[in-house]
């Protein structure tokens, strides 16, 4: 019997398509062409001009302090709002669910728009602030999905023989629940920090003086901008980063398991 | 008892976190000026000089777009002490009563505006606007490769470059370049006029590879694209690069576009907004800036001021009787149907 080429080329072809273009966008920051049009030879020239780049560092560490802010609360109340749903039956559970799920499909601009007139209605200063409660509102449901997803396979009577045995409500909660349904949270927390970290549409909205993000300073920087390539070089740095973190947490967790 | 501190002291926790992220972590506050613009679009090293001599910090915003901008301040948006949006949302912005007047006593570097400039101006005694930044649409080619360019928009109907030219996927920019070359005003609303420009860019419409706003820069650089219709200030940055790149306004006019500094109604730093435009309309500071920046600020005073090399470039600092023939895209209000109609047919000639 002979074997298809046919996975191993599809395989190939995704790789190809998910690590080309940042493979490129890498080799473009060390570019000295600033529109990409050709090489035009090896240079750090864009690494240098950004570091000083008071601007982008601002706008980094906004998105940072945001990213992380929203994604640690919306692991908390996506999980509370994920377990409740789950656990109580009521007439009303089927429109908590949408509520919940809305935000997953309402459009974002639309999203943006009716935040920003909610915050103004209220009378709030535009910041970091309301760019964290706008994040956290969508953030939750992203949470609250994966968790429900875990849930659906978890197995309640581990609750009840823990509670059987002993254990209270609190130590249940840290020792049986929490632990179990861990993997849920954090993927969940992984994908609410992403979508927080590059969000721009909402962003823009309910962003205030002093609280440009990243993607709000990248988008602008098309307009006018002679120093694109930083960017990249900007990127190049946040890639690596995430790489090293990703294999020291790799290398962590397996040496604890063993 | 011990329920209540717990929750109490989490209640702090999360407030407290919550006003270091409000207060953006200010302790000793200097006054602020909160600046909303375009990126990389003031000279860092004037912003730090301006900083250090008024005692304040300049916060910058940055926005991508003159509507996401304008939909911002229409919801109601407050804390920005000065803007530079572009001319035609100026107006908007004018009309809507978000304005307030500019207080010409607190900025006695307006005398440095250039009065060429300000003749074509839609706000002509900066009442409500100051000129910031001033760019050109025009043509740039490729000299290495294309013989004989004359100096006019008819360089569209060259069946030569059949395939190699791009005009802008832009409905007031490529209209108003068939209405120039037709010695029409671009902000023109006779129906006549529009419809003999129409013709014009259909006909050209023949010779180019497409109607495109971006990749024309990238184009022109490779040799992909040998005539392209081009924003002075896009160009200046590709020039850079590639020294066979030449840049040329028409004989027959061409448009301009200006972004102004404007004051909102509900800025919080007035003093501050006034003596900042006047900073930056110093007559050396204005220099060094458009040095740095690569457009031209309309500030008289400072054209001695600027290096040989930007003063000869022609997509920066062409010369003053070339600078009168350009005119400002204004708002047509109700007549942009007329135009629309217009592009419509364009876009479906075949």
């Amino acid at each position: 019997m002979k074997h298809s080429r046919l996975p191993l080329n599809v395989t190939l072809f995704v790789l190809v398509f998910f690590y080309l273009p940042i493979l490129v966008l890498v080799v473009n920051s060390f570019n000295a062409a600033r529109f990409g049009s050709g090489w035009e030879g090896f240079t750090l020239m864009w690494y240098r001009k950004l570091l000083d780049q008071p601007n982008v560092w601002h706008a980094l560490s906004n998105t940072l302090i945001i990213a992380t802010g929203a994604t640690l609360i919306s692991m908390v109340l996506g999980t509370m709002s994920a377990f409740g749903l789950h656990r109580y039956t009521d007439a009303l559970q089927k429109y908590h669910f949408f509520l919940i799920y809305t935000p997953l499909v309402i459009p974002e601009i639309l999203m943006g728009m009716s935040l920003l007139l909610f915050f103004i209605a209220l009378g709030m200063q535009l910041g970091l602030f309301t760019i964290f409660l706008a994040h956290v509102t969508f953030c939750i449901s992203y949470v609250a999905m994966v968790v429900l997803g875990r849930l659906q396979d978890f197995d309640f009577s581990l609750v009840e023989a823990a509670q059987d045995l002993g254990a209270t409500w609190w130590t249940t909660l840290w020792r049986v629940l929490l632990p179990l349904l861990m993997p849920g949270i954090i993927s969940g927390g992984l994908l609410a920090f992403t979508l927080s970290i590059d969000d721009y549409v909402i962003t823009f909205f309910v962003a205030g003086p002093g609280s440009s993000t990243l993607p709000l300073y990248i988008y602008s920087m098309i307009k006018h901008s002679k120093d694109m390539p930083i960017i990249n070089a900007l990127s190049t740095i946040l890639l690596a980063l995430t790489a090293t973190t990703v294999f020291f947490s790799q290398h962590l967790t397996k040496e604890t398991r063993t | 008892m011990k329920h209540i501190t717990c929750g109490r002291l989490a209640a702090t926790v999360i407030l407290g976190s919550a006003l270091a992220l409000a207060g953006g972590g200010c302790g000793a506050r200097k006054a602020e000026l909160h600046l909303f613009t375009w990126a990389d679009y003031f000279k860092p090293d004037l912003i730090a000089q301006f900083e250090k001599s008024h005692g304040c910090k300049v916060v910058v915003d940055t926005f991508d777009s003159n509507e996401a901008m304008l939909a911002k301040f229409k919801a109601g948006a407050s804390g920005y002490d000065l803007v530079t949006p572009s001319s035609y949302a100026v107006e908007q912005m004018r009309q809507l009563g978000m304005l307030q007047p500019i207080q010409h006593a607190a900025v006695p570097n307006l005398g440095n505006v250039d009065a060429v400039y300000l003749k074509s101006s839609p706000d002509p005694r900066m009442e409500h606007s100051v000129p910031y930044m001033l760019t050109y649409t025009g043509v740039a080619y490729r000299k290495d490769r294309v013989k004989d360019v004359a100096n006019s928009w008819s360089v569209f109907d060259r069946t030569d470059l059949k395939g190699r030219m791009t005009l802008f996927n832009d409905m007031r920019e490529t209209l108003g370049a068939g209405l120039k070359s037709l010695g029409y005003s671009i902000n023109t609303v006779n129906r006549k006029e529009l419809e003999a420009a129409r013709d014009v860019v259909i006909r050209w419409k023949k010779n180019i590879a497409k109607f495109e706003n971006e990749q024309y820069k990238t184009g022109v650089a490779s040799g992909e694209f040998l005539l392209v219709h081009s924003y002075s200030g896009d160009i200046v940055q590709v020039m850079g690069e590639n020294s066979n790149i030449v840049f040329m306004l028409p004989k027959e006019g061409f448009s301009m576009s200006c972004d102004d500094f404007v004051i909102p109604k509900n800025a919080k730093n007035v003093a501050l907004a006034h003596a900042f435009i006047n900073f930056f309309h110093d007559a050396d500071n204005a220099a060094a800036n458009t040095e740095e920046i690569g457009y031209l600020c309309p500030n008289s005073a400072s054209f001695p001021k600027l290096s040989e090399k930007t003063r000869t470039n022609p997509a920066i600092f062409p010369p003053e009787e070339v600078r009168a023939k350009g005119e400002i895209i204004q708002d047509v209000g109700t007549h942009l149907a007329l135009y629309t109609e217009m592009w419509d047919g364009i876009k479906a000639a075949q």
